[in-house]
């Protein structure tokens, strides 16, 4: 019986790994098969629809999307640094119900975020504001509530000893966050903007509502594409940029070091 | 002696506004969330009890709604859909969480990179395989004619298969997470302590680890419930207009139809569902844990 | 020029309803190490705090060095420290730990690099510049929080337990060491601990504090010799704490009654003095003399028989526990090459100098 459950066990867990991994191998393989027809045999294998890439339909998106997450990551971070100084540093009286307060945007699904900005900017008569400012307030409104709670988590994890350390040594209050608080939490506010990156770039709830002709962000511009062929194409953008973000992770992780150890915590 | 009280006299007024302007560096960010977040939101809700031609204050859009045959098919769609989501995401992330939990091989690290990496490559690009996978001249339809089992492509795309196999998809790395917490929170001692006591695997893990993971069951189902429930990209490319579910119509109401109130109320009722998802869960996971003492 | 670096007039600090420093005075002169010493709870670290400026006082006054420090920052303050799990910044190099306080004064790179070797070899870490807290020892961390806190030259430190983490062999030799910075920097030394040993070991003066409150202030040798309380008795060194149910004199000797089965000692007054408000009396181990003969005791007036009921092994010493005939346990402290062969149960002599026997109001 025993026996039985652990091969059981074993073989449900191999399918369940291969039921996450299928559709992302199909992806790959699709991007460098030579025809819209699939193929696993390497010999044949192509990077064809990779040089189409370059053509300004993918390009021009790819750029907008890219421009967008940057100044969605940089701002969500100095939101996410301000707000978390006073909720998870300073601690000031009532941090708790303001934290709630940052965070609430999580509760409504993004979709539901999507029609509201939409709406709001389509009637109260800022229609200029649709396209990239409006997808810059929408995907901010989506990444600060991560990104406040990383740092907050970074800073709520400060060791307050350091600042008394550090200010019986002379330091201001402006000298103590650039050189204490601020490389210590460094980890917490990187992670926090890579994920933010990830959010905006992969982003369709809400960009959906928000783009515009010539304002669309790259995976608007790839789901409009799905809707009537699955052009191989659509595989190689894919890939690209997966291959992307993978690129873009591990910048921030070097600029950050959120994965590294450092070499944290007095005794 | 006087001199101190006239110098604390002279400081207490300064005092109030010293101490405010503690909150100073919150105002970009709360400025940001009213603009973008509060305002928008108290505006859609708003919305959703005017009339769309004259203005006037109506529950009239919220009447047409549970009038309308076509929105109460969505709203059946979308509770379906989530819940057969909710439900194989848990039935298959519990292997993998439990296999993480308690594994000690080096393949912990391969089928933790396995099992949460995906959610890297975004939707889209997940949506793509399947759709590749799943339409009807795709992968298993080809495969399928071709050994000649089938003589007509089987409809699994544009349809509910379709949509849950995505979504399960989609949602399945949140769903091992939360169980991988729960299932990492019971002491593995009390396994060895039922096989010291004779147990078999099949009795340890009825008696044991199912009824103590039960939060972690709950949170699962919810998480992949809500997500399930909120999702746009998968229904839209997955379920297409063969299978529409309330976030894909909000999206019609408000880019084709142009029917802002009704679009509001639809976004609403999203909301109120959510939330009350999100609240029941939140009571039923307290009884949990007062239940099981933990 | 006024001689006190640090000056505290009734200084009191609440929490809420909870007094925790009540009405201090103290006076720490230029070129002192004073400790501070007292059990756990009873406010070292916030009279130290108060001192810093990481607390104010909810009424009194700071000075330091004859400047009253009424909204004066910490960082405004001058003075060093040294906190009790060193609060060493993890993202820097010792060599930049070391010298953050000099980089905080925008002193010139050269002027600093050099304040950090001088401040490094003082504490034997050269050659550790490149290493980061994380990598270092218990013992050598302690001594980059010390080498931070002297590198700026303040002329008074304040240390908070700053070897309390530390293992026995490690904590003597530290307390050697930061002796010696101390007189070779002619640095004004605020020490607190609750280890009466290193306070002995270290101070030129102990203050001893009991609920908020100064208990007793002074010199060692004085505070072992004459505890002014029955608690400082009891809270520095061992003693033998005894009630006393009588006292009278006759002529010039003085006799206490101790308990109610008639254990009389007599105790020396000096003239002129009264001995009529004694609760207490005090007697320190070393002054039992122990014999296991009548004639190996000095012939002294207080003369006792007893048992051995217990024999504590210290090493070079034994703590011996006497019960008398009325049942009082004495503590006696023997050197052990003395009496070898002590053993339980055995019948014993002890003898007390009237001298020895400390008499406390309190
Ligand atoms: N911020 C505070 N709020 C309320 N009570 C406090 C605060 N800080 C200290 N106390 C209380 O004040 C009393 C003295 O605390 P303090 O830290 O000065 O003791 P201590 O003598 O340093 O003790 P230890 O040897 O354990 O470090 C304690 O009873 C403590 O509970
Ligand atoms: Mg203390």
């Amino acid at each position: 019986m025993d026996r039985f459950l652990s091969i059981f066990f074993q073989l449900s867990l191999i399918l369940i790994l291969a039921f996450i991994a299928l559709p992302i191998l199909v992806v790959f393989a699709a991007s460098v098969s030579p025809t819209a027809t699939i193929t696993f045999d390497p010999s044949q294998w192509t990077l064809r629809w990779f040089a189409a890439l370059t053509a300004s339909r993918w390009l021009d998106p790819f750029l907008l999307s890219l421009k967008l997450a940057a100044v969605v990551t940089v701002l969500s971070g100095l939101l996410g640094l301000l707000a978390a100084y006073v909720v998870a540093y300073r601690k000031c009286p009532g941090h708790e119900a303001i934290m709630a307060l940052l965070v609430s945007p999580l509760a409504v699904p993004q979709i539901v975020k999507g029609v509201a900005i939409v709406l709001f900017l389509s009637s109260a008569g800022f229609y200029a504001l649709l396209g990239t400012p409006g997808l810059i307030m929408a995907h901010i409104v989506l990444t600060l509530p991560f990104v406040v709670r990383m740092i907050a988590g970074a800073m709520y994890n400060f060791d307050k000893r350091l600042d008394q350390a550090a200010r019986i040594l002379g330091a201001t209050s402006f000298q103590r966050i650039r050189f204490i608080l601020l490389p210590i939490i460094k980890p917490g506010l990187f992670s926090g903007m890579t994920f933010a990156f990830i959010l905006s770039f992969n982003n369709i709830p809400l960009s959906v509502f928000l783009v515009r002709p010539g304002e669309t962000t790259l995976p608007i511009t790839v789901i409009n594409h799905m809707e009537y062929s699955l052009d191989p194409v659509l595989a190689a953008v894919n890939v690209a940029s997966l291959a992307f973000i993978l690129a873009a992770i591990l910048l921030f992780e070097r600029i950050g070091g959120f994965s590294a150890q450092i070499h944290g915590g007095s005794k | 002696m006087s001199s101190i009280e006239t110098l604390s006299a002279l400081r207490q007024p300064t005092h109030l506004p010293v101490r405010l302007s503690r909150y100073f560096p919150l105002a970009p960010p709360l400025i940001v969330l009213m603009i973008a977040f509060a305002i928008p939101m108290g505006m859609m809700i708003g919305l959703s009890f005017h009339d769309a031609d004259t203005g006037i204050l109506t529950l009239d859009n919220y009447v047409r709604f549970f009038g309308d045959d076509l929105m109460l098919a969505g709203l059946w769609r979308t509770a379906l859909m989530s819940g057969l989501v909710a439900l194989c995401v848990t039935v298959m992330a519990y292997p993998v969480a439990y296999y993480l939990a308690r594994s000690t091989s080096r393949w912990r690290v391969v089928v933790f990179a396995l099992a949460i990496t995906p959610e890297l490559a975004g939707v889209v690009l997940r949506t793509y395989g399947w759709l590749v996978i799943l339409e009807d001249h795709g992968a298993i339809n080809n495969l399928l004619t071709w050994s000649g089992l089938i003589s007509e492509p089987l409809p699994l795309s544009k349809n509910l298969i379709g949509v849950v196999i995505g979504l399960t998809h989609v949602v399945l790395p949140f769903g091992i997470l939360s169980l991988l917490t729960s299932i990492q929170g019971i002491d593995p001692n009390l396994e060895r302590a039922a096989q010291i006591l004779g147990s078999s695997r099949v009795s340890i893990i009825r008696h044991i680890i199912l009824p103590l993971s039960v939060p972690g069951i709950v949170s699962s189902l919810l998480i992949a419930f809500t997500m399930a429930a909120s999702a746009y990209a998968t229904p839209a490319l997955l379920g297409g207009a063969g299978f529409k579910v309330i976030a894909t119509m909000v999206y019609e109401q408000v880019l084709f139809y142009i029917d802002w109130p009704f679009a509001a109320v639809m976004a609403v009722i999203l909301l109120v569902m959510m939330l009350t998802i999100a609240f029941i869960g939140a009571r039923v996971e307290a009884r949990l844990h007062r239940k099981l003492h933990i | 020029m006024n001689s006190n670096d640090i000056e505290m007039v009734s200084v009191t600090k609440t929490f809420g309803s909870n007094l925790v420093v009540n009405n201090i005075d103290l006076a720490i002169p230029t070129g002192e190490f004073v400790s501070i010493l007292g059990p756990s709870g009873c406010g070292k670290t916030t009279t130290l705090n108060m001192i810093a400026g990481f607390a104010q006082p909810s009424s009194g006054e700071i000075r330091i060095r004859g400047k009253s420090q009424r909204g004066v920052p910490p960082e405004k303050r001058g003075i060093g420290m040294v906190f009790q799990n060193y609060a060493l910044f993890p993202h820097m190099t010792i060599a930049e730990n070391v010298g953050f306080g000099l980089k905080m004064k925008k002193r010139p790179a050269g002027e600093t690099r050099d304040a950090v070797q001088n401040a490094l070899r003082r504490v034997h870490l050269d050659g550790f510049e490149n290493r980061y807290p994380k990598e270092l020892s218990g013992g050598q961390q302690q001594r980059t929080a010390l080498a931070r806190a002297i590198a700026p030259e303040p002329s008074l430190l304040l240390l908070d337990e700053p070897l309390s983490n530390l293992d026995l062999k490690l904590r003597e030799a530290m307390r050697v060491e930061l002796k010696d910075i101390q007189e070779q920097l002619a640095m004004t030394f605020v020490y607190v601990t609750h280890d009466q040993d290193e306070a002995m070991a270290m101070s030129d003066r102990i203050v001893v504090m009991q609920d908020g409150v100064i208990a007793q202030t002074g010199r060692p040798a004085e505070i072992y010799e004459h505890p002014r309380s029955s608690f400082v008795a009891d809270f520095i060194g061992k003693s033998n704490l005894l009630p006393i149910s009588d006292i009278r004199q006759i002529e010039n000797d003085w006799f206490v009654s101790l308990g109610t089965k008639g254990l009389t000692l007599s105790v020396f007054i000096p003239d002129g003095m009264s001995g009529h408000d004694a609760r207490y009396c005090c007697i320190r181990p070393e002054a039992v003399r122990l014999a296991v003969t009548d004639e190996g005791i000095p012939p002294l007036p207080n003369r006792l028989e007893g048992t051995l009921s217990r024999i504590v092994n210290l090493g070079a010493y034994f703590d011996c526990f006497i019960t008398l005939k009325d049942g009082t346990v004495l503590k006696s402290l023997v050197r052990s090459t003395r009496l070898p062969g002590l053993a339980v149960n055995q019948a014993v002599f002890l003898s007390i100098d009237p001298d020895a026997v400390q008499l406390l109001s309190r």
